[in-house]
C-alpha cells in the first residue's frame, strides 16, 4: 500500500496541481486538487501515513482549492474552495489555505455522509472501548482529545463521531486534530514530541494549528470499535477535575443536540442513538489540569 | 376539554420510546421531534396504544400506577393530556 509519504515533495505538488491527490481517510477517499504551496506543505507534514488511491478512480469528495484570479492574486491572494461545483465558503486569505482544507473536508463529511449517524464529537479508544466527547466549540474538546492521543489513546476523530446505524459500531476517520489559540501552546508543552503544523493566525477561529494524527491510529483506520462512555468536557480555569454522571434520557437529548444529521435520519437516528446511549455511561467532565484529566480517563470503569 | 372527552393517539404515532431511570425519550413520528417524558405521560401513551380511552379512564390508570392525591388527579391528568396534545402526540375525539 502506497502512502502519501512515498511521494517526493515535487511529485506531491505535481499531483495536487494536476489530476489531484486521492487520499483515503477512514471510509472516505478525497480527491484534493490545489496549486497552493500551503496545501502541499500541510499534506506533506500531516498526511504522510495515509493511503494513496488512484486519482482516476472513485472519490467520495472532489475538493478543489484554487487561488483568486485577476489582479487580486498579486496584492491580496485568496483561496477559494469548491466541491462538485458548489462554493459553500467565502474565500479566505491564501495563508489560511490548509485550515480551509481541513474545514472543507469536515464540511464534505458532515453534509454528505448520511449513511452514518454523525455527532460533532471527538472520539478516542483504548482496549477496545471508546469514549465520545461531544461538545460545542470552546469546550476544550480538541485539547483533551490531543492530550489523550499523545498518551496512547487511539484517535478515531477530533470532529466527527460516525456511528453505523445497523450495528452501532464507531467508524474511525482519523485526521489531524485542530487546535486553537492557547491550546496550541498547551499541547506543545504537554506533548513536546507531537508534530504540529505552523500556526495560522487571524482565521475566523483565531490562531489555528493542526496536530498530526498518531501513525498507529491511521494504520488502524479500518478497525471499528464500540462506544463505552460519553463525556461532555468543559474546560474551566482553576476547576477541580470532576466527573458527574448524567441520566441516560438527558444524555440522549444532549448528544442529539450535537448531532449533524439526527433529524434527517428520523426514526433510524432515534434507534441508533438509543442503542448508543444504552451501552454507554455518560458524564459531565469539568477540568483545568490535563494530567489530572488523563488520570480520570484512565480510571473510567467499563459500563456494566 | 372535559373529563368526558375521549383521547386517542394521533394516527401515525408509533410510540417509539426508550425508558431509563423514570424518564423516557420518545420519537414523535409526526413532527420528527424527540421528547423527554416522565413515567406518567408514558403510561398514558401506552394505554392509548390499545385504543381510544376516556379522560376519566386515563385518570384511573394514573391513580392505579402513581401516588397522586384524589383532589389533584383530574387536574394532573388534564395537564398531562394537554401537554401531549400540544406535542402532536394525541388528540381528542370530542367535537
Amino acid at each position: 500500500m502506497l502512502t502519501v509519504a512515498s511521494l517526493t515533495r515535487s511529485q506531491l505538488q505535481t499531483r495536487l496541481a494536476g489530476h489531484g491527490l486521492a487520499v483515503r481517510t477512514g471510509p472516505f477517499t478525497s480527491l484534493i486538487r490545489s496549486p497552493i504551496a500551503y496545501i502541499a506543505d500541510g499534506i506533506a507534514l500531516l498526511y504522510g501515513d495515509y493511503p494513496l488511491e488512484d486519482a482516476q478512480g472513485f472519490a467520495d469528495f472532489h475538493v478543489h482549492l484554487r487561488r483568486s484570479g485577476g489582479v487580486r492574486r498579486w496584492y491580496r491572494p485568496q483561496v477559494h474552495f469548491d466541491v462538485d461545483g458548489l462554493v459553500p465558503f467565502e474565500p479566505l486569505p491564501e495563508a489560511h489555505a490548509f485550515p480551509m482544507l481541513e474545514w472543507a473536508l469536515n464540511w464534505c463529511i458532515s453534509t454528505r455522509a448520511h449513511a452514518f449517524l454523525m455527532i460533532h464529537a471527538a472520539v478516542v479508544e483504548r482496549n477496545g472501548l471508546a469514549v465520545m466527547l461531544p461538545a460545542p466549540p470552546g469546550s476544550g474538546k480538541s485539547t483533551l482529545c490531543a492530550a489523550l492521543v499523545s498518551r496512547g489513546w487511539r484517535l478515531l476523530s477530533d470532529e466527527l463521531a460516525l456511528f453505523r446505524p445497523h450495528d452501532g459500531a464507531l467508524v474511525p476517520v482519523p485526521r489531524p486534530v485542530s487546535l486553537k489559540n492557547r491550546s496550541i501552546e498547551v499541547i506543545r508543552d504537554f506533548a513536546p514530541d507531537a508534530v504540529l503544523s505552523q500556526p495560522v493566525s487571524n482565521t475566523t477561529k483565531g490562531t489555528v494549528a493542526h496536530l498530526k494524527a498518531p501513525s498507529a491510529s491511521v494504520a488502524r483506520a479500518h478497525e471499528t470499535t464500540r462506544a463505552a462512555w460519553i463525556v461532555f468536557p468543559k474546560y474551566e480555569a482553576g476547576a477541580a477535575t470532576e466527573l458527574t454522571p448524567i441520566a441516560r434520557a438527558r444524555a440522549f437529548l444532549r448528544v442529539a443536540d450535537n448531532a449533524f444529521n439526527y433529524s434527517q435520519l428520523g426514526a433510524l437516528g432515534f434507534d441508533t442513538l438509543a442503542g448508543i446511549i444504552e451501552q454507554c455511561d455518560s458524564y459531565d467532565f469539568r477540568y483545568s489540569d490535563l494530567d489530572q484529566a488523563m488520570e480520570a480517563f484512565a480510571a473510567l470503569e467499563p459500563p456494566r | 376539554m372535559s373529563a368526558g372527552d375521549t383521547w386517542r393517539l394521533r394516527p401515525g404515532q408509533a410510540v417509539r420510546y426508550r425508558h431509563w431511570d423514570e424518564e423516557c425519550v420518545l420519537y414523535n413520528d409526526l413532527s420528527g421531534d424527540t421528547h423527554l417524558l416522565g413515567d406518567a405521560a408514558l403510561e398514558l401513551l401506552l394505554t392509548l396504544q390499545h385504543g381510544p380511552t376516556t379522560e376519566a379512564m386515563l385518570a384511573a390508570v394514573l391513580k392505579a400506577q402513581f401516588d397522586i392525591a384524589d383532589d389533584e388527579l383530574a387536574a394532573e391528568t388534564a395537564a398531562l393530556l394537554q401537554h401531549m396534545n400540544h406535542l402532536y402526540l394525541i388528540e381528542t375525539l370530542a367535537c
